[in-house]
């Protein structure tokens, strides 16, 4: 009898325990009493380090962009895309579209704050040198012949970006070559924001448009090697 | 992973049982309804969207305890809003048999085609920090054979209810939680211990073709017997784990067990114990582990009921097994190695040497290793190759001329995912040797075989949803 109270009033402290929710401690994405910075401990970090950028000091999988010190203004617009879909690129949709489909403006917006705020720190991985210094040429001066702006008027001459313009500087050249082929993806279908893996990104479309695949490749070497 | 993958070598005692035993591996689990719940795809949680292949962040989720994502929690649940937590996983395949003529593939013809698998699974996140993973699988050809005809079996798969914490610093991580389930290594998250690697597609051939292994790979360890372990995994780096395992045979923790488990041996409370080094940078990632259990098995005498009793004596495995797998993950590639070496001390019981074996003391190496690529998370190829080499005992491996387990297979395989809930692969398998022998001097029932006569191929579509 005694044994069998027991065994009652412990599965009922137990569910007790179980069932109220550990919001300090939660990774609940639908949970609006979660706060963002308890997201991005709980969350975020698996895939984007706990400060942004690495993992007990190793790098990340250049799967997952380099978060740390990017634009408030940026991070909260692409949160904001990847939970209305409308920036649609393969990863993106894999991996962001479900995680931030519940968040709040405000978990966004805290999110958004708290990785500008924390410290970028350099890329080790290395590229080509010969790419790099083409890359910086491309940065620099753009490609006139092919009608690119120079990289440098918006995003900075130290690719550090300004507001909605993204940093750009120690990102993975991995991450950054397969942005620059999403801006423009659907070739021929330009002008149709529908076709667009990220229509938000105008300017970015008639860029990355003139460019070829090698001087994309060589500017995201240049920039990943940049602090 | 499998219900009652391979026939145990307990069952020494009658060599013909062992024969007619079947080797049915059913698939692994990706599991959509925690897709769903994270409302990510396939490849975030596996590689190149191959299940049941971990990624890092899927080795987080399932040490989590299964948490993440946006499903409320138990007491918050709205039966207008949220999504049943089930998924179910279909297999379908042609087979291929090398050898038609010998009987042992029951009524085997030269080639069949079938619904193999149904495999229904539940779980995820209970709560903040409960989860779960349950599966149940019906299979259309079970363990026993009644005339020409293999019978059916449905019941309990891997199932496991973890609870989970994760405690972040600045810069620390310390991820640690308890379980309980019904299959040793099924726990963990590397896709290198007994029960995550093997043969990821089930097959069917017959019941011929079993490798010997160690008890910690055998049926006797998978939904026989009911664990409860604790773990922590520091900074994604070092991992620990420790457990005891007991068979039950009244009461509610039965409910974890395959119900009808004749000839399954009782198990004394084992322990198991687990350690292992985790490193990740940039797309690769590398582990480099070891586990073991010991484990005190009864000879019951099987009763019709079931789950034998406690009065046989007992049979001590001391399995210790080194493993390390290695990971590059970057769209277009996918890429994961995955090696094991066990190695099994066996003390027998003195009343089974002279009637089910011929040693007090056996040894038994298994040797397992697979590579698999996978372009795009939609092509992909593996390559597999399972080992054995052991003690002679005639009276445990009545198949070769001398005794011997020694044992080599090889089974490479293409497959295409056209979606990701959609499998479609071919697969074959090479018997290179059994029973210590690479030639035509296998006996069974007083027939002599080559080790391909049992070679299978298989053309497969699993669907997943
Ligand atoms: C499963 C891994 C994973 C997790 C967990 C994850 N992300 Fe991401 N995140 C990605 C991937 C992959 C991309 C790149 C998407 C692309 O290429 O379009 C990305 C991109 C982003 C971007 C866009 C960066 C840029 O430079 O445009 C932001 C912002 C972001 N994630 C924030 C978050 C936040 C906040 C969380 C936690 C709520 C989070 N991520 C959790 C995988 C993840
Ligand atoms: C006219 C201003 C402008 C110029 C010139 C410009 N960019 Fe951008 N770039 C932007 C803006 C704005 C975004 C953010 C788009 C969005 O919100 O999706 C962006 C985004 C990007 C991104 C995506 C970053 C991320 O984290 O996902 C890359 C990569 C990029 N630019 C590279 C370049 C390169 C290389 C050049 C030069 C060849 C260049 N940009 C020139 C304005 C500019």
């Amino acid at each position: 009898m005694t044994r069998i109270s027991k065994i009652l009033t412990l599965s009922a402290l137990a569910l007790a325990v179980g069932a109220c929710a550990n919001v300090d401690r939660s990774r609940n994405l639908g949970n609006p009493q979660v706060s963002g910075y308890t997201l991005a401990q709980q969350v975020c970090s698996t895939c984007h380090g706990g400060n942004g950028i690495n993992a007990n000091g190793t790098a990340l999988n250049p799967t997952f962009p380099n978060l740390a010190g990017q634009q408030a203004i940026y991070l909260e617009t692409e949160l904001q895309e990847f939970h209305d879909h409308s920036r649609r690129d393969a990863a993106a949709q894999d991996m962001m579209w479900g995680l931030t489909r519940q968040l709040t403006p405000e978990q966004i917006k805290a999110l958004a704050e708290f990785y500008a705020h924390q410290k970028p720190l350099p890329n080790p991985a290395q590229g080509d040198p010969v790419a790099v210094a083409a890359g910086q040429k491309l940065f620099i001066e753009g490609a006139p012949e092919r009608s690119v702006p120079a990289c440098a008027t918006c995003h900075g001459a130290r690719a550090e970006g300004n507001g909605p313009v993204p940093r750009l500087a120690g990102q993975h050249a991995d991450y950054l070559y397969k942005q620059l082929m999403a801006f423009n993806d659907d070739v021929g279908r330009e002008n149709h924001p529908e076709a667009q893996e990220r229509p938000h990104a105008v300017v970015m479309e008639g860029i990355a448009h003139g460019l070829t695949d090698e001087q994309k490749r060589q500017v995201a070497d240049y920039l990943q090697s940049l602090q | 992973m499998s219900l009652r993958r391979f026939v145990s070598m307990l069952t020494a005692g009658s060599a013909f049982v062992a024969v007619v035993l079947s080797l049915f591996p059913s698939t692994a689990s990706a599991v959509p309804l925690y897709a769903r719940q994270t409302g990510q795809k396939c490849v975030a949680c596996h590689v190149g969207g191959v299940y049941p292949l971990l990624t890092s962040f899927g080795r987080m989720f399932k040490l989590t305890g299964y948490t993440m994502g946006d499903r409320p929690n138990l007491n918050e649940l709205e039966v207008q809003k949220d999504a049943p937590p089930i998924s179910i996983m279909l297999q379908g395949a042609r087979q291929y048999y090398a050898n038609t003529s010998n009987g042992l593939n029951g009524a085997a013809p030269g080639s069949a085609m079938d619904m193999q698998v149904l495999s229904l699974f539940a779980g995820g996140k209970i709560t903040d920090n409960i989860g779960a993973f349950i599966q149940w699988t019906g299979q259309k050809y079970g363990d026993t054979q009644t005339g020409s005809q293999w019978t059916s079996a449905s019941g309990i798969d891997n199932t496991e209810v973890r609870y989970a914490d994760r405690i972040l610093g600045p810069d620390s991580d310390l991820v640690y939680g308890v379980y309980v389930n019904n299959r040793s290594t099924m726990s963990d998250v590397w896709n290198t211990t007994e029960n995550w690697s093997n043969v990821f597609v089930g097959f069917f051939n017959g019941g011929n073709a079993q490798a010997p292994v160690t008890f910690l790979d055998s049926a006797a360890t998978q939904h026989g017997m009911v664990g409860v372990g604790a773990y922590a995994f520091k900074d994604n780096t070092w991992y620990g784990e420790m457990a005891v395992y007991k068979s039950v045979t009244h009461g509610p923790a039965t409910f974890l067990l395959t119900a009808g488990t004749t000839g399954m041996p009782l198990i004394d409370p084992s322990p198991y114990v687990r350690l292992a080094y985790n490193k990740e940078m940039g797309p690769h990632s590398f582990e480099l582990g070891i586990h073991g259990m010991v484990s005190y098995a009864h000879n019951g005498t099987a009763d019709s009921g079931g789950i034998s009793d406690w009065a046989g004596t007992v049979n001590t495995y001391r399995d210790v097994a080194l493993d390390g797998q290695y990971q590059y993950v970057l769209e277009p590639h996918y890429f994961a190695v995955h090696g094991r070496f066990s190695h099994e001390n066996a003390s027998f019981a003195a009343d089974q040497v002279g009637s089910a074996v011929s040693n007090p003391t056996n040894i038994l190496n298994e040797t397992y290793l697979d590579a698999t690529y996978v372009y795009k998370a939609k092509y992909g190829a593996m390559l597999m190759y399972q080992g054995v080499t052991g003690s002679t005992d005639a009276l445990l491996n009545p198949m070769g001329p001398a005794g011997s387990p020694d044992w080599k297979a090889w089974t490479p395989q293409i497959f295409w995912a056209p979606w990701q809930n959609v499998r479609i692969g071919y697969q074959y398998v090479f018997y290179t040797q059994m029973g210590g022998t690479t030639g035509g001097n296998l006996n069974f029932g007083g027939t002599t075989y080559s080790p391909h006569d049992f070679n299978t191929s298989m053309l497969y579509a699993s669907f997943i949803y």
